[in-house]
């Protein structure tokens, strides 16, 4: 098990980086403020690779991402009708948004007696693609406003904590948490999905079932991510992969592994935001940016 | 004892009705065939037989319980159901796959016992693939990779074995492996349900066969009253030619044109 130390100390490592290290000199303030992000930055990273890794397994498709059901356009359509609306990123309006389209895709993907699971994917991507466009319809009528709903898409983790919103982010997060480590019971189920839904349904499980627990939890989870720090790309995709060529193919380890795994790239994709040029660049084009050759590399290795 | 007994169940997709008005029953320790021509029922039925399909009409019993008010998992400990192939998306260890079939014993979060551990050594061993067991499955050839999902299976501890055409895919050698295992599996007092498409197989290794044809079964019986010349024709409408085989006995089915 000394790939878990490691990943783990790497994983310590970017979370000391990721406080101490910034364009302006630390003081208390500062401090604070990076605290908050570090804290944001592993809740998002391990929950969108944690996501990543759970919708992978169940659909047996490693092109699936969190991104791919369709709540994270929704969350980021909640939030553009905010920022048109109200003039401000409404978390509120993200979250509805995300669970909206949810509910949506899942009506549309729901058949009697069917394979829901393999419809759900379909139904996302086709949502998914309705909600970009009008996201870009108010992003051409919102003129000034261009520039935040550009953050929003990308991902930023740098929102302002201050009395208001402490105690309800506090709050969120220990739910998302909570819903992980539920999630985590079932890796035994994605072990056995990976052999074929007959295999599965011998053995007992119940896929229908199983499918939509997943599917509304994960979109719950995806939800609370993105209206908090935006579409962050790339983390949910990439991540429970690079877990698989450390850890193999058991989702025992590899939910796990993701979530930690996520959290380490995001804290450093973060630094790396804030360091690499005089503007803070969205830290979803550094996930990408940084991540491509990273994977490449580690996958032709 | 009787380890199965249908009923008159019925099944459809939409509205073709796969499985008509069925009735069987089978004694344990049996080695039975599900026999007939494509789209006659037979995997269906070997589905309803798992509880993996509901039977839309009728009542199914295992080994004296009523099916339909046993949780799936409670029915996986007493039968295994072996899918005509599988696709392994993710590529395990062999023994991790064997594990896999000790799901219906364990609880979330709780890790395997030791019982679980003696259930797949014991699975290993009886289907033989001890030499494999460290290898990813999917660098196996399709025989070797049959047997490890028989011990997959057998690490459920089950009491009546089902596998939908076991051997369809397999070369000569590997057809007569996995027979041969059965063979030895049923000796030691598993009920055994092989559908087939191979009559000569089903003949050959079969104690009974059950021969269905549009959803129903058609007749029940050893291979020596159920592999006839007249009787195979109506089913398939196919002439064929029926001899013994010279060694063991049984019939076997030759194919008249060409």
């Amino acid at each position: 098990m000394t790939k878990t130390a490691l990943i783990t100390i790497i994983f310590l490592a970017a979370v000391v980086i990721g406080i101490l290290v910034g364009p302006t000199p630390l003081d208390a303030q500062i401090m604070q403020l990076r605290v908050w992000r570090v804290i944001l930055g592993i809740f998002a990273g391990g929950v969108l690779a944690f996501c990543g890794c759970l919708l992978q397994g169940l659909f047996g498709n490693p092109l699936v991402e969190p991104y791919t059901l369709g709540s994270a356009s929704g969350a980021a359509l909640g939030a553009s009708v905010g920022i048109l609306v109200f003039g401000a990123i409404s978390p509120v309006l993200a979250f509805l948004g995300s669970l909206g389209v949810g509910f949506f895709v899942y009506t549309i993907a729901r058949i009697e007696g069917g394979l829901l699971r393999d419809r759900l994917i379909l139904a996302g991507v086709v949502m998914s693609f309705l909600c970009s466009s009008l996201v870009m319809i108010i992003m051409v009528m919102g003129g000034r406003e261009l520039y935040e709903i550009l953050y929003l898409l990308m991902g930023y983790l740098g929102i302002i904590i201050n009395d208001s919103n402490r105690l309800m982010i506090i709050a969120l997060i220990i739910i998302a948490l909570g819903l992980v480590a539920f999630l985590y019971r079932f890796h035994r189920e994605l072990d056995i999905i990976s052999q074929g839904t007959e295999t599965a349904a011998g053995l007992g499980i119940n896929i229908q079932f199983f499918s939509l627990i997943v599917f509304f939890s994960t979109t719950l989870l995806i939800g609370l991510v993105v209206s908090l720090v935006g579409a962050i790309g790339f983390v949910g995709l990439i991540i429970p992969h690079v877990s698989k060529l450390l850890f193999g193919p058991k989702h025992r380890f590899n939910l796990g592994a993701s979530f930690i795994l996520g959290a380490t790239f995001l804290l450093l994709a973060d630094t790396l935001s804030r360091i690499i040029t005089v503007y803070e660049l969205p830290v979803g084009v550094v996930t990408s940016l940084v991540g491509v050759p990273f994977f490449i590399y580690l996958y032709k290795r | 004892m009787i380890a199965f007994r249908a009923k008159s169940i019925s099944f459809s997709y939409d509205v073709n009705r796969v499985v008509e008005d069925v009735t069987l029953s089978l004694t344990e320790s049996e080695f039975v065939g599900i026999i007939g021509p494509n789209g006659a029922g037979k995997s269906t039925m070997l589905r309803l037989m798992c509880g993996i399909l509901k039977p839309a009409a009728g009542e199914i019993e295992l080994f004296g319980a009523e099916l339909s008010g046993q949780p799936q998992r409670k029915v996986a400990q007493r039968v295994a159901f072996v899918p005509q192939e599988t696709h392994f998306a993710l590529n395990f260890a062999v023994e991790e796959v064997v594990m896999t079939g000790r799901y219906p014993y364990q609880r979330p979060f709780a890790r395997e016992k030791k019982e679980d551990f003696e259930a797949v050594n014991n699975a290993i061993n009886v289907a033989a693939v001890d030499d494999l067991r460290k290898r990813p499955v999917n660098s196996l050839s399709s025989g070797e990779r049959q047997r490890v999902v028989i011990a997959r299976a057998l690490a459920q501890s089950p009491q009546m074995l089902l596998l939908d055409e076991p051997t369809s895919h397999l070369d000569l050698h590997h057809q007569c492996a996995i027979m041969e295992l059965l063979k030895k599996l049923n000796t030691r007092g598993l009920t055994v349900v092989v559908v087939h498409h191979d009559l000569n197989l089903a003949s050959l290794y079969c104690q009974r066969l059950v021969l269905m044809h549009r959803g129903r079964v058609k007749a029940t019986g050893t291979p020596h009253e159920l592999i006839k010349q007249k009787i195979l024709k109506e089913v398939y409408e196919t002439e064929v030619l029926v001899m013994e085989h010279p060694d063991k006995g049984v019939p076997q089915v030759f194919l008249r044109s060409g």
